[in-house]
Formats: C-alpha cells, sequence, structure tokens
C-alpha cells in the first residue's frame, strides 16, 4: 500500500514537472493511428505514383511517367470529365433539395401538424448504406418492370431506358445520389435557418416585406456561411463518388459513368497498374486539396480554427 | 379561398414526404411479392399474395446474419475506438499546454477533408504486410483516428469553462482526473452526437470495405449486398429483400432516436456542414 502511494506520487510530481510531455501523451493514441494509417499512406501514394509497378521484376522509378500517361489516357480524361459533369449535376441538386425542404418545413413547421413525420421520412434515406441506395434505384430505373418507367408509360410519355443510355446514365445516378443526401442538407440548413433571430422576420413584415425580399434580404445572407461550407463539402463528396456508380451502372454504359474513383479501382484492382492507379488517386487528392483551400478561403476557415 | 391557402402548405408537404418514400417503399413491397408479381405488367399494385419466400432464400444462400454482425463488430470497434483516442487527443488540444501543439492540430485539420481514395493502395499492401487484409481489425484500423472526431469533441471542449478545471487541479485533481471527472460528464450530448456520426460512417462504409475484405464470410452488410447483385443481376426478389432487411436495423435505431440523431445533426453542423 505505501509503496503504491509513493510510486504514484513519483508519478505525479513527474507529470507535473514535464507537463509538457503530458500534453503529448495524451495525443499519442490518436497520433500513432492516425500516422500510421492516415498520414503515411497518403505520402506512399504519391511515392508509389512514381513508379511502375511489377511484383516480379521489382518496380522502377519512372518519375512522372504515369501522370503524363495519365492524361494521354483518353479513358481517364474521361473518367475526370464525369466527375466534373457528376458533380455539376449532382451538388445543385442536394443543395437546393435541401434548402427547398429546409425552408418548407422551418417556414411551415410550426403551425402544421406532422412536420416532424415528413421531416424523418426526407431524412431517412440519408442512413441507408449506399449499396442498399444503388439497389433502390436499380430497381426503380429498370426498363421493364421499374416504377418510374411505368409511371412514365402511364403518362403516355416513352420513357428513357435511364441506366443504359449513355446520356441518361449519369443524371440518373445524380437524382438517386440527391435523393440519398438530401436530407442531411435539409438538416444542416434547419439548423442554420433556427439561428435567424425572429426579430428580423418580424420587422420585415412590418415593413411589408414578402418572402421574396425575406429570402433575399434576411435568409441568403445569414446562411451563407452554412451553404459555402455545404456547398465545399458536398462538390468534395461528390468528386469521390463511387459506391452508387459502382452498384448502379458499373461504369456503363460505354465508359458514360466512368467516374475517377472507379477508374482507380478499376486501375489498381483489375488490371494492377499500381502507378497509374497511384497517380490519379494523386490527381484526386489535387482536386480535393485545391477545393479545400477554395473552401478555406471563401469562408475564413482558419480564423475559425486558432 | 382562404381554406385551400390554408390546406397548400400540408398538400406541398405531405406530398412532398410520399414522393420521398415511394422507393424505399417499393423496395419494401417486391421484397414481399412472389415472383410472377414482381415481373407483371402493367404492375400489380397490390400483390396477389405476400411471400417470405425471397427472404428464406437469402438467409439460405447467403451468410446474412454473419454479415449484420460483422458491420455491427465494425461499427462498434470503430466507434469505441474513435470515441476513446479522439477525446484524449482532444482534451490534450483544447487543454493542455505543450510545445508545438497548435502547429500538430493543424496538421491534422489539413487531413480532415482529404479523400480516403489516395490511401486505399497503399493501405491493401500495407494490410498485407500487417496480416491484416481480409481481417475486420483490417477494415476498421483506417477509419479510426478521424481528424473530425479531435476537432468536434475539441470545440466543444473549449466551450467548457475553465474554472471548472481550475477548481478541479486546487482540489487535487491530475489531468486525468479533469478529464474524467468535469470534461467528460460536461460532453455527454457531444459524445452521444459524435458517436452515432462516426457509428453511422462505420456501418455505410463501402469503398475501403470492398477492397480489404475479401471471403463471403468476412464482409459487412454493404459488401455484401454488392455480392449477391454481381451474383444475382436480375433476381429483384431476392435482391430488394436484402436490402431491405439491411436497412431495417437503421430504421428501427431510427424510430427510437430519431429527435436524437437530428439533433445531433445540427448540433455538430456549424463544424462539419
Amino acid at each position: 500500500m505505501e509503496q503504491d502511494w509513493t510510486v504514484k506520487s513519483k508519478l505525479t510530481r513527474f507529470l507535473y514537472r514535464h507537463r509538457g510531455i503530458e500534453g503529448i501523451v495524451y495525443v499519442l493514441p490518436f497520433a500513432a493511428l492516425w500516422g500510421v494509417f492516415l498520414a503515411w499512406p497518403v505520402g506512399y501514394g504519391i511515392y508509389l505514383s512514381l513508379f511502375e509497378w511489377n511484383p516480379i521484376k521489382g518496380s522502377r522509378f519512372v518519375g512522372l511517367e504515369n501522370y503524363v500517361a495519365l492524361f494521354r489516357d483518353v479513358r481517364f480524361l474521361n473518367a475526370l470529365a464525369n466527375t466534373f459533369k457528376f458533380a455539376a449535376m449532382a451538388v445543385p441538386l442536394i443543395l437546393g433539395l435541401g434548402l427547398l425542404f429546409a425552408l418548407m418545413l422551418w417556414s411551415w413547421g410550426r403551425t402544421c401538424r406532422g412536420a416532424g413525420f415528413v421531416q424523418a421520412v426526407l431524412f431517412f434515406p440519408y442512413l441507408l448504406t449506399v449499396s442498399t441506395v444503388a439497389i433502390t434505384w436499380k430497381w426503380m430505373f429498370d426498363p421493364d418492370f421499374g416504377l418510374v418507367t411505368h409511371a412514365f408509360k402511364a403518362l403516355k410519355v416513352p420513357a428513357p431506358v435511364f441506366l443504359t443510355e449513355p446520356a441518361w446514365a449519369l443524371p440518373a445516378i445524380a437524382f438517386a445520389t440527391a435523393w440519398w443526401l438530401s436530407g442531411y442538407r435539409m438538416v444542416v440548413f434547419q439548423a442554420g435557418l433556427g439561428d435567424i433571430p425572429q426579430e428580423l422576420f418580424e420587422v420585415a413584415s412590418i415593413d411589408g416585406a414578402r418572402f421574396r425580399h425575406k429570402f433575399l434580404h434576411i435568409i441568403l445572407p445569414l446562411l451563407k456561411p452554412a451553404l459555402l461550407f455545404s456547398l465545399v463539402l458536398t462538390i468534395i463528396s461528390a468528386f469521390r463518388t463511387f459506391g452508387q456508380v459502382l452498384m448502379m451502372t458499373e461504369g456503363g454504359p460505354g465508359r458514360s459513368t466512368e467516374v475517377l474513383a472507379l477508374y482507380l479501382y478499376w486501375t489498381a484492382f483489375e488490371y494492377f497498374k499500381i502507378g497509374k492507379a497511384a497517380a490519379s488517386g494523386v490527381v484526386l487528392l489535387a482536386l480535393t486539396l485545391i477545393l479545400t483551400l477554395i473552401g478555406v478561403k471563401l469562408l475564413g476557415l482558419k480564423s475559425e480554427l486558432q | 379561398m382562404t381554406k385551400l391557402k390554408a390546406w397548400a402548405p400540408y398538400l406541398v408537404m405531405y406530398a412532398m414526404a410520399f414522393l420521398w418514400v415511394i422507393p424505399t417503399l417499393w423496395v419494401a413491397e417486391t421484397a414481399f411479392k412472389p415472383n410472377p408479381d414482381i415481373f407483371s405488367i402493367p404492375p400489380k399494385w397490390v400483390p396477389s399474395r405476400l411471400t417470405t419466400a425471397h427472404i428464406a432464400q437469402l438467409f439460405a444462400s447467403w451468410p446474412f446474419g454473419r454479415w449484420l454482425l460483422n458491420s455491427l463488430i465494425l461499427a462498434s470497434l470503430v466507434t469505441a475506438g474513435s470515441l476513446f483516442v479522439s477525446t484524449l487527443a482532444a482534451f490534450s488540444f483544447a487543454r493542455l499546454q505543450w510545445r508545438g501543439r497548435d502547429a500538430a492540430f493543424l496538421t491534422i485539420l489539413v487531413f480532415m477533408l482529404l479523400p480516403m481514395e489516395v490511401s486505399v493502395i497503399p493501405l491493401y499492401f500495407m494490410m498485407i504486410r500487417f496480416r491484416l487484409l481480409n481481417t475486420i481489425y483490417g477494415a476498421a484500423l483506417p477509419m479510426i483516428a478521424l481528424p473530425i472526431g479531435v476537432f468536434l469533441l475539441r470545440q466543444f471542449f473549449l466551450n467548457i469553462p475553465r474554472d471548472l478545471d481550475d477548481a478541479a487541479r486546487i482540489d487535487g485533481c491530475s489531468s486525468l482526473g479533469v478529464l474524467i471527472r468535469v470534461i467528460i460528464p460536461n460532453a455527454i450530448p457531444v459524445f452521444a452526437a459524435y458517436g452515432m456520426y462516426i457509428f453511422n460512417y462505420a456501418w455505410n462504409e463501402f469503398f475501403w470495405s470492398l477492397i480489404c475484405l475479401r471471403s463471403p464470410q468476412k464482409v459487412t452488410l454493404p459488401v455484401g449486398l454488392r455480392l449477391i447483385q454481381g451474383a444475382f443481376e436480375i433476381n429483384y426478389g431476392l435482391i430488394t429483400s436484402a436490402a431491405f432487411m439491411a436497412s431495417l436495423p437503421s430504421l428501427i435505431v431510427f424510430l427510437i432516436l430519431r429527435q436524437r440523431i437530428i439533433r445531433g445533426i445540427a448540433l455538430s453542423s456549424g463544424i462539419k456542414g
């Protein structure tokens, strides 16, 4: 017992004298895992992108050759273009629907019964796993028996064969993604709307402002930080889209839905062109980094972090 | 006219909700429809009878229960691990002084938004070397030290009054004592919020799990669904019943914790967007 006490007090005294070390000790478990499984692989990925990988003959340093090959590869350029196209479709849909839902629930939620239920229904798809979302929409878009096809037939409009027509496949996947994710944005925007002081609207109402004016002059400016933040994060997540595409179209028809992450996956794990795949990962990384920096600049995030 | 005006909000809201829930209902219905009803033109809205044959076939031909368990283990490991290491680190960043602290924090933050896709290839080779490929640990480890956790928890810890720490220290608490007696009890809501976020994240993670988990016995639910889909492209009864069964746990948890989940997102939205 006595022994124990001395050890403990010695330890306390040691820690007290070396408080600088104590702080590091607390960070250590996180830093170790983070270093090994997050930071190091990113660095190693950049390193790998400079080599031609060959498990039998040994890898060969090729410098930037992989990148040159990448930008000469029609398939990669197509994947890059598809990634941008997908983001251009999915991001406005996700944010637009999220904002629309948030405004709807915010303006009517307090007076209408069942708003909580509506919110729950709109939010729920977010909790589904990407595989479920893909299966759901593949079935919805089925050219013979899908509900969307039936709906078109009922309206006597010729139904596009959504997932097997090159022009329609990517928009269809973007739509499914919006169904999946816009509920999450809705909740974020609802929180932002809730923070706007009620008095502003009361004053505006006394001045006879219509909803359009309130929206343009109160809601949009005050919601701007939340909107910009969501915009950056949604673009980044759109750039990383993988599961929906793999499961709904496998990149087809043709290569009309092959996005960057899917290209990386095929190149690395189907064709084992490790260097080239790593290089395409670095391109994805660079794009994300640029966007993050733009976001930081736009949002003045830096001051918030200090 | 006024009557219509009063009803319009309800109409719009419920119409929207109805449109949004259709895909889920359609999948749930398909899961219990007999095959002739699934593949009928015109569609049979009301199935001639309900069948559990697809679900029986699902459990007979796939280790579906095993997948559920794997997902549960993975998500629990990640959640517990992440809460543990992030809490310690966030406490240090928020409350302890040490040289290089702010630089270290910024370095971690830079990685907050970096895509995992960059690192899957190195991770794959790493897991082979560590003999962790095709194990739940290999799938879980890269998800534990998420910078977002440290960021979120630190932000919250900063808002806990410092006077509480000082009082505890005067009473003889060590740093660990302050963490356990002051910080943790005051941060339960944010632990709940982040815990739910990270659990959902791990439960749904697809890209790395698909690469890391190889044998049908080892995979998690999202990857398992991919296996089924790859095996029977057109067996919609089976595949929708799998999708339905896979979303059942989320639905049940959501029905119980709805308010908490949504409030948790609102709570962390200032940070995560």
